[in-house]
């Protein structure tokens, strides 16, 4: 019989399906199927113990066999092509991303974990003065947002979360009407631009109040003075 | 080889996955390497299977992990990411053997083979029936080993092995059976009745 001949009976069906169904990958149907069969044809149990034993003797010289070298993974890297590294991808391949990630991804090595503490500090400092820099200019209140790219909207300077995907991102600056203008800057901070018609300072709180509340996606949003 | 845990253990190693390859689309090389720590160990083994040269197994390895540097963008997500490396490794591991053309996707060739590396140490494994087994497994072509490392050792559902090999999913569940019932009758060959088929 080849191995496209689709006339099987019942029994050679089932028996198809035993190494999925030993291995807990069969779908409930499937399983369902396998396991009405058994009830009845308690003789095919046996199989299952020869599919364990096969199963145990793969898993075994599989795992006797050796792992790439030390030196495989340094050429890999010394292969990486360079290649022009797009907004998005210097965002999630920035240093400060990087810290941070490495920070809340245990065990750290002692030395990256000062670098995090450095880049959160520097993030901190950053923080401090653009709120510094929106108190000393027209009373704390909102800059509306023909800036440099001359288009209206709302300006705010975001910081993303690490956990953030590039999926997870796009969708954000969709959901808002919003895009990048600017950045990074030093701690991963990004100038987004928000779309709106309403540039009043409660239009511009309640905006930021929004951003802010995407946690999943958005560790810091702080308004931009442009 | 399950590089996920049993339940809930299995939606972070998945998330964690999606995100390393997120930021492998980005071009974090950091996240290229945490892929690498997580999959390299599965990659080579299955090439190596193949192949069987380590040199020839570590060298394609890098060329798995190139491919998934340029093509992360293009990862949906729908298969698993070990699934989708082991796709990659699949089609580089054929390319690899035609280029070579020492050794076929044929199974007498592939048992003549294995015949022909018999030594005093492995003619007294031969009393062991796990031993015994193993060699069968050994005996088999690439093409019905590939199809029960996947399976037993790598954990693939029939989907997953479908989008691997290239094959429909009623092939992936006649080529297992084939598989399985070459292997029982090397075994019986080799002095061990199984009684199936």
């Amino acid at each position: 019989m080849s191995e496209d001949e689709t006339a099987l009976s019942e029994r050679e069906e089932i028996e198809m399906l035993l190494p999925w169904y030993v291995g807990g990958s069969l779908d409930a149907t499937d399983r369902d199927r396998v396991e009405r069969y058994l009830a009845h044809h308690p003789e095919v149990r046996r199989q299952l113990e020869l599919i364990r034993e096969e199963r145990h003797e793969t898993i075994l010289a599989n795992e006797a066999l050796p792992t790439p070298s030390a030196l495989a993974l340094e050429r890999l890297m010394a292969a990486l092509p360079e290649r022009r590294r797009g907004l998005l991808g210097r965002l999630l391949a920035s240093e400060g991303y990087r810290a941070i990630a490495e920070l809340l991804t245990p065990p750290t090595p002692r030395a990256v974990r000062y670098g995090a503490y450095a880049a959160a500090c520097l993030l901190l400092v950053q923080s401090l003065a653009i709120t510094a820099l929106l108190v000393e200019g027209n009373g704390g209140g909102y800059q509306t947002a023909a800036g440099k790219d001359g288009g209206e909207g709302l300006s705010f300077f975001v910081g993303f979360t690490d956990t953030a995907s590039t999926a997870d991102l796009t969708r954000l600056l969709q959901e808002f009407d919003a895009r990048i203008v600017d950045g990074p800057k030093p701690g991963g901070i990004y100038q987004v631009k928000v779309r709106i018609s309403d540039r009043s300072p409660v239009a511009a709180d309640a905006l930021q109040r929004r951003l802010a509340a995407r946690r999943d996606v958005v560790r810091l949003v702080l308004p931009a003075k442009e | 080889m399950r590089d996920v845990d049993p339940g809930g253990g299995a939606m972070n190693e998945k998330a964690h996955d999606a995100q390393l390859m997120a930021r492998i689309a980005a071009q974090d090389q950091a996240a290229l390497r945490g892929l690498y720590a997580r999959h390299q160990a599965r990659v080579f083994r299955f090439l190596l299977r193949l192949v069987r040269q380590e040199a020839i197994a570590e060298e394609l390895t890098n060329e798995v992990f190139l491919e998934a540097w340029r093509n992360a963008g293009t990862f949906e997500g729908k298969a698993s990411t070990a699934a989708w490396l082991l796709s990659i490794a699949h089609h580089r591991a054929v390319s690899a053997l035609r280029r070579r053309r020492e050794e076929s996707w044929n199974e007498e060739e592939a048992a003549e083979i294995a015949d022909a590396k018999d030594s005093p140490e492995v003619e007294l494994q031969k009393t062991d029936k796990a031993a015994i087994l193993r060699r069968c497994l050994e005996q088999l072509s690439p093409e019905h080993r590939e199809v029960i490392d996947l399976v037993y050792y790598h954990e693939m559902s029939i989907g997953a092995v479908s989008s691997i090999v290239g094959i429909p999913e009623s092939t992936v569940k006649t080529r297992m059976f084939y598989a399985r019932k070459r292997m029982s009758e090397l075994l019986k060959s080799a002095g061990v009745d199984r009684g199936w088929p």
